[in-house]
């Protein structure tokens, strides 16, 4: 099957958004093949859950997405539970087994544990995402105990430090497979088999990998993985947890019954289909992943080689094959943005922020960048479609960007720009 | 649409303009303006503050919630314009915020948008204009920016008296003059509002924002409440002027401005109002409103858009407000510490330490420290100071 994007022309705001995207680990343009087969799906508006025929086309458009998204993650259908995407899916891991041990096993298992407690140690990385953190400091406020994992500046966890923190207290383990930020690539296997020696449960947020690396959760060896549709080149509005058979976690939304009572609600058949139509490009992940490797090597080459004072974070670490997170000296990152985003590039210093205001990145914060390095990140994330030609321009007008900027710099603020 | 090659060269033929955009009418108004003139407009908004701890009922009247960051940026889709959200939060805490408390603290009452103006609009945002290789800074300010017969450059008040904003803006750089655009100095507010009503602003019948945007509905003095530790507010005594007899005790002074009357809790025969305010004893002095009456002003810190005669004669605003009243400007020279202070580290900046004295050919009504006093010749900014 062939795969093009369809280029991204949104032009409602007179402003060429995205005539040269490179910020695809925010979201990635919708693949040709899912956006032709919309209106189909649209034709299928049927309650899912219904008996009668109307319903039976979502019903199998469903089972057929689930099937074919199982298979692509190496699962078995019944252990994929589609939500609304991968925050929801980070919520629902980490709130769910929460919920579980803090009711369910209270009653069973508080006399035949040691000091009678259950499980209530959670242990995360410190640099997940928002969906992570958050949902575990909301839980910490509820009586969770928490542990940051730290990540070093070359995007690295002690793994000897991590086993440390492991014993029967531990509930769960939540690290992410690739940050979204940097790209470093976690040792997932490894760390999971670690937590499952205590008893503990592993989670992984896989949002990041999906359609890069190939994934299988079974050799990952996690309990829980959280993915979603729309860095997959799907429609927004649906992700996934892989739920290993016979891991206990309550529900995050009581409703009527919908996956298998694990997830109440209305199924947004058309966003699920179109993960499920993506799915079928599970043998291409491979190869588009070299290709893309290729191409974000052949950038970073081309930019540490012709502008000065450029470094790459984390880059001696395995890494995503898509992503690199540059720190440019003597420019503020932001304001890098704005000038590329004027020029028709499309890139990210950060996370991508709701507020659209950037602050430092928390994660390169957490890294160990300086304040001064994170404002002076660029994130620049590859996807299927990108090719050498827009990277090579890329790299032309980011030089003449950052030379501009660095120029200013040395006007208005000269003893500020030799301090450095 | 522009081929990437052009893009990747940079800008397009129009001199490109970098307009402030509050979410307000007359920002989104200035916007419009500079489109239809058919220059290259980018949008910019500041945000100043951090609303998930702001309890602004938001969009009444505020420009920073996050209501009018959204209108703002609603304005520019409608224009088709590149907008971009800059985050000033820790510049304006350090330059407005915190020197408007210290002022309350001060037993001044300060005027934290000349301070906003400063150091956010025509400092951060040049560096901004610059940086985004924009020729010009555009805000909705109802002030003009007149080209003389010589060529020279000038800010002058606005078309619309009663809207008139110059008095914000006497910390000009006038260097800065020239690239500044104030596309709605020549309307009237009813215009503008007609305006936005034909281009279909969202905001055209927004309420216009009044008081201190960081402030809003809920009053300086529990805003100062908030964000200042509790024993730093100490109560004290309010005194009769000139007599000194103790009326009544009060609950900090950061709850008083000169020639305010209400909320004194003093029964009295005679109508009281606030005379002055004095920060070391915490006592707030009343009297009668004759007594708030004066004809010299000593101001500080005087900054200078154009340069005037020592004695001249000028219109001179002491609160924006005020309608102006003729004045003698007399340069009263350094004071020794000052001067002191100059050789001491070398430093030339265009904020001298002199004085001012302003005499005033009537009487003007409550002087209020930590106002500015902002001068005029004719319609002309030539620059102001701070009232001592």
């Amino acid at each position: 099957m062939s795969f093009t994007t369809l280029r991204a022309s949104v032009r409602s705001t007179g402003v060429d958004s995205g005539a040269y995207y490179f910020d695809h680990n925010a979201t990635t343009p919708i693949a040709s093949a899912v956006a032709s087969q919309v209106p189909s799906w649209l034709a299928e508006w049927g309650n899912p859950s219904s008996i009668h025929q109307v319903g039976r086309g979502p019903k199998a458009l469903l089972r057929q997405a689930r099937d074919r998204f199982a298979s692509l993650i190496g699962a078995q259908p019944l252990e994929v539970v589609f939500t609304s995407g991968g925050s929801e899916s980070n919520n629902f891991a980490l709130k769910g087994v929460f919920e579980y041990y803090k009711t369910k096993t209270n009653a069973l298992l508080a006399n035949a544990l040691p000091g009678g407690s259950p499980r209530n140690r959670y242990v995360v990385s410190s640099v997940e995402h928002p969906s992570v953190i958050r949902t575990i400091e909301a839980l910490r406020e509820r009586g969770a105990e928490v542990i940051y994992l730290p990540v070093s500046r070359s995007g690295a966890i002690d793994l000897e430090s991590y086993r440390r923190l492991l014993d029967g207290q531990t509930a769960l383990v939540s690290v992410m497979a690739a940050n979204n930020e940097t790209g470093t690539i976690f040792p997932i296997a490894e760390m999971a088999q670690m937590a499952h020696e205590v008893g503990a449960l592993f989670h992984s947020d896989c949002v990041q990998m999906l359609g890069k690396i190939p994934i299988d959760v079974r050799k990952l060896g996690v309990d829980l993985a959280t993915f979603s549709g729309h860095k997959f080149y799907s429609l927004k509005g649906v992700g996934a947890l892989f739920v290993r058979r016979g891991t206990n976690l309550e529900s995050l939304v009581q409703g009527g019954g919908q996956e298998r009572h694990r997830r109440g609600g209305t199924e947004n058949v058309l966003a699920i289909a179109s993960l499920g139509k993506m799915s079928e490009l599970k043998d291409e992940i491979a190869a588009r992943g070299e290709e893309m490797k290729r191409l974000r090597d052949h950038l970073e080459r081309r930019v540490l080689h012709e502008i000065s004072g450029v470094s790459v974070t984390a880059g001696e670490s395995p890494r995503l094959p898509n992503t690199t997170s540059l720190v440019i000296k003597g420019v503020d990152g932001e304001t890098l943005l704005m000038n590329l985003d004027m020029r028709g590039f499309a890139v990210s210093t950060g996370a991508a922020c709701s507020s659209g205001s950037p602050e430092p990145s928390p994660v390169l914060l957490a890294m160990g960048l300086s304040r001064y390095e994170a404002q002076s990140s660029l994130r620049l994330s590859i996807g299927w479609e990108t090719s050498e030609q827009e990277v090579n321009h890329l790299v032309e007008v980011l030089g003449q960007v950052i030379a501009h900027l660095r120029k200013i710099a040395r006007q208005e603020d000269p003893a500020h720009v030799n301090a450095r | 649409m522009s081929t990437p090659d052009n893009k990747a060269l940079g800008k397009s033929q129009r001199p490109r303009v970098l307009v402030a955009m509050s979410g307000g009418v007359d920002s989104s108004v200035a916007a419009a303006l500079l489109v239809e003139q058919g220059y290259d407009v980018v949008g910019v908004t500041m945000q100043v503050w951090d609303y998930t701890t702001c309890d602004i009922e938001e969009g009444h009247g505020t420009c920073c919630s996050s209501v009018d960051v959204d209108d703002a940026r609603s304005v520019a889709d409608r224009l088709g314009i590149p907008f971009y959200v800059i985050n000033c939060e820790a510049k304006f805490q350090a330059y407005v915020i915190d020197p408007f408390i210290s002022a309350y603290l001060d037993g001044q009452t300060p005027l934290p948008c000349v301070n906003c103006n400063t150091y956010l609009k025509f400092d951060h945002l040049v560096r901004k204009m610059n940086e985004l290789d924009c020729d010009f800074l555009a805000t909705g300010h109802y002030a003009r920016v007149v080209t003389s017969e010589s060529g020279r450059k000038t800010i002058e008040t606005s078309t619309d008296d009663w809207k008139d904003q110059t008095y914000f803006l006497f910390t000009m750089d006038p260097k800065l003059i020239p690239r500044l655009m104030f596309p709605i100095g020549d309307l009237k507010k009813p215009e503008v509002r007609a305006l936005a009503e034909k281009q279909g602003l969202i905001n055209a019948r927004k309420k216009d924002s009044t008081g201190i945007c960081f402030v809003g509905n809920q009053g300086y003095d529990n805003f100062i409440e908030k964000h200042v530790a509790k024993d730093l507010l100490t109560g004290g005594n309010i005194r009769l002027y000139p007599s000194g007899e103790v009326l009544v005790t009060h609950q900090g002074i950061h709850h008083f401005t000169v020639g305010q009357r209400k909320g004194l809790g003093v029964y009295h025969p005679n109508p009281l109002y606030v005379i002055k305010i004095d920060a070391k004893t915490a006592d707030v002095w009343v009297g009668d409103e004759a007594h708030l009456m004066s004809t010299n002003v000593r101001v500080g810190r005087p900054h200078w858009i154009d340069s005037i005669e020592d004695g001249e004669r000028l219109k001179v605003k002491i609160r924006f407000q005020h309608k102006g009243s003729w004045a003698v400007v007399r340069k009263a020279g350094k004071r020794l510490t000052d001067r002191l202070t100059d050789k001491l580290t070398g430093e030339l900046s265009d904020e001298s330490t002199d004085e001012l004295t302003v005499e005033f050919e009537e009487p003007v009504r409550a002087v209020t420290p930590g106002q500015a006093a902002v001068m005029y010749r004719g319609s002309q900014l030539v620059g102001g100071g701070w009232i001592l």
